[in-house]
């Protein structure tokens, strides 16, 4: 099965970066457009809607200094300040929550390291633990700040958790051990990683917002099974069915802790966040093609709910008809890509599902 | 929702760079060269500042290409702020303000 999580990995990165659309909170004037500008929209345009003049006025400032050094430095200090700039509001409960989690996780992993005297790599995976902890913690941080993503996102976050502790029957030995049966594989890779996307998108009523709380649901979900997964380490050991008899408790201790950040911090995030990006974008392009219909077919009747709208619509009735046309002919072939690279991300992922099962 | 509190060190720095010559309007980059802050220190502080009233801000207008610019400049609020914050002395200059000596109004 990890095998394919590379494979996964790679269509979805190809996937986001072919369907990406960074919102550009600059009105006027774009400026330059190297790395450093591109950082810095990037995160101006993660400010809350009460600071987005602030992300203006970075950029503006930006676009005058010169130097790559300088650039990079003014660039990468905005872009910090920009990530934790408040107001944070009731999302700063959510923060300190995840930090929390992240904490407690990271606290647990390394007192089993010295506990079982893991050897040296362990201390070098442990670094790169933390990595993947405050890359989790940091985007978390960010998703439930944007306004709409927070409740729909961290409910999503919970439902994917209860998706792989639920078949376990919560215990311990169960998430370390156990075998998961077919429909847990099934609902856990599969179903409610889509099932995210689908509902963030028909919650927050776009493709993007429903992207974002996939995103949540799935960084918020690996943090509480990391961490789930760390404390069921540290109650059982290396107690349980063991791999292979001649392995010490260190080596049984040290695999179980390995598997936990395969999964938790690399697979559930990953899976749940490409799945749960594909299934919004095709939620709201289907909610798209369904409206005129709808709308003809209740014509009669005062019909006032919003539509959903994919974010290549948005802003259509600004462009002139001869760029609209343009504009329409490109869609059509990027939705083609897109469905092409949407099938392949499917496919990948129950053949490797399955792959994992017959191996199991 | 505003919690007025003390003024960090840097911050004073900041309203004394933009004190000594009050009517004049500031780039951001040029107040970081002036008050030796990073970029990613000197932005929060100027949020925070404007917020509280105690800096005005203004935009000028881009040329060509190239975006408008952001400027800054003490409100009247923000001087007499500064003209209430006790003389800048050297064996003090980075602890912030004395209690005692903290301005009702900020």
């Amino acid at each position: 099965m990890p095998i394919f999580i590379p494979l996964i990995c790679l269509i979805a990165m190809g996937v986001a970066v072919f369907r990406r659309s960074v919102p550009d909170p600059l009105t006027g004037p774009a400026g330059r457009d190297d790395v450093p500008a591109r950082l810095l929209r990037w995160a101006a345009g993660l400010l809350s809607a009460q600071r987005a003049e602030w992300g203006q006025a970075m950029l503006g400032e930006l676009d005058h200094i010169d130097g790559w050094s300088r650039r990079w430095r003014f660039a990468a200090g905005c872009a910090g300040a920009a990530l934790l700039l408040p107001p944070w509001g009731r999302a700063a409960a959510a923060v300190w929550g995840m930090v929390t989690v992240a904490a407690g996780a990271a606290g647990l992993y390394a007192a089993l390291a010295v506990r079982y005297g893991l050897g040296a790599w362990s201390w070098v995976f442990a670094a790169v633990v933390l990595v993947l902890l405050a890359g989790c913690t940091l985007a978390a941080c960010v998703l439930v700040r944007q306004p709409g993503i927070a409740v729909p996102g961290l409910l999503g976050g919970l439902l994917v958790a209860l998706a792989w502790l639920v078949p376990y029957g919560f215990t311990f030995y169960g998430l370390i051990v156990a075998v998961p049966p077919f429909w847990a594989v099934l609902t856990q890779g599969l179903g409610v990683p889509l099932l995210a996307g689908v509902a963030g998108t028909l919650w927050g009523g776009s493709a993007a917002v429903g992207r974002r709380i996939a995103r949540l649901a799935a960084v918020s979900a690996g943090l509480v099974l990391f961490l789930y997964g760390t404390l069921a380490v540290v109650a059982i050991g290396a107690a349980g069915a063991q791999i292979d008899a001649t392995w010490t408790v260190s080596a049984n201790v040290e695999d179980r802790l390995g598997n936990n950040v395969i999964f938790y911090l690399w697979l559930v995030p990953l899976t749940t966040a490409a799945l749960g990006w594909a299934a919004a974008t095709a939620t709201a392009a289907a909610s798209a093609r369904l409206r005129p219909r709808l709308a003809v077919s209740v014509a009669s009747v005062p019909f006032t709910a919003p539509g959903y709208l994919a974010e290549g619509d948005q802003g259509r009735k600004e462009m002139p008809p001869y760029e609209a046309g343009r504009a329409d002919r490109g869609r059509s072939w990027r939705r083609t890509v897109y469905l092409l690279l949407l099938g392949a991300v499917v496919a990948a992922a129950v053949f490797g599902l399955a792959l994992g099962l017959l191996r199991g | 929702m505003q919690r007025n509190r003390p003024p960090s060190a840097q911050a004073i720095k900041v309203l004394r760079a933009l004190a000594a010559d009050p009517a004049r309007w500031r780039y951001g980059y040029d107040l970081t060269a002036e008050v030796h802050l990073k970029s990613g220190s000197l932005y929060p502080i100027l949020v925070r500042l404007a917020d509280r009233g105690l800096l005005e801000t203004s935009w000028e207008p881009g040329q060509g290409s190239r975006p408008p610019r952001h400027l800054y400049r003490l409100s009247l609020a923000g001087r007499e702020y500064v003209a209430a914050l006790p003389v800048a002395h050297p064996a003090r200059a980075g602890r912030g303000v004395p209690r005692a000596h903290r301005p009702s109004e900020a």
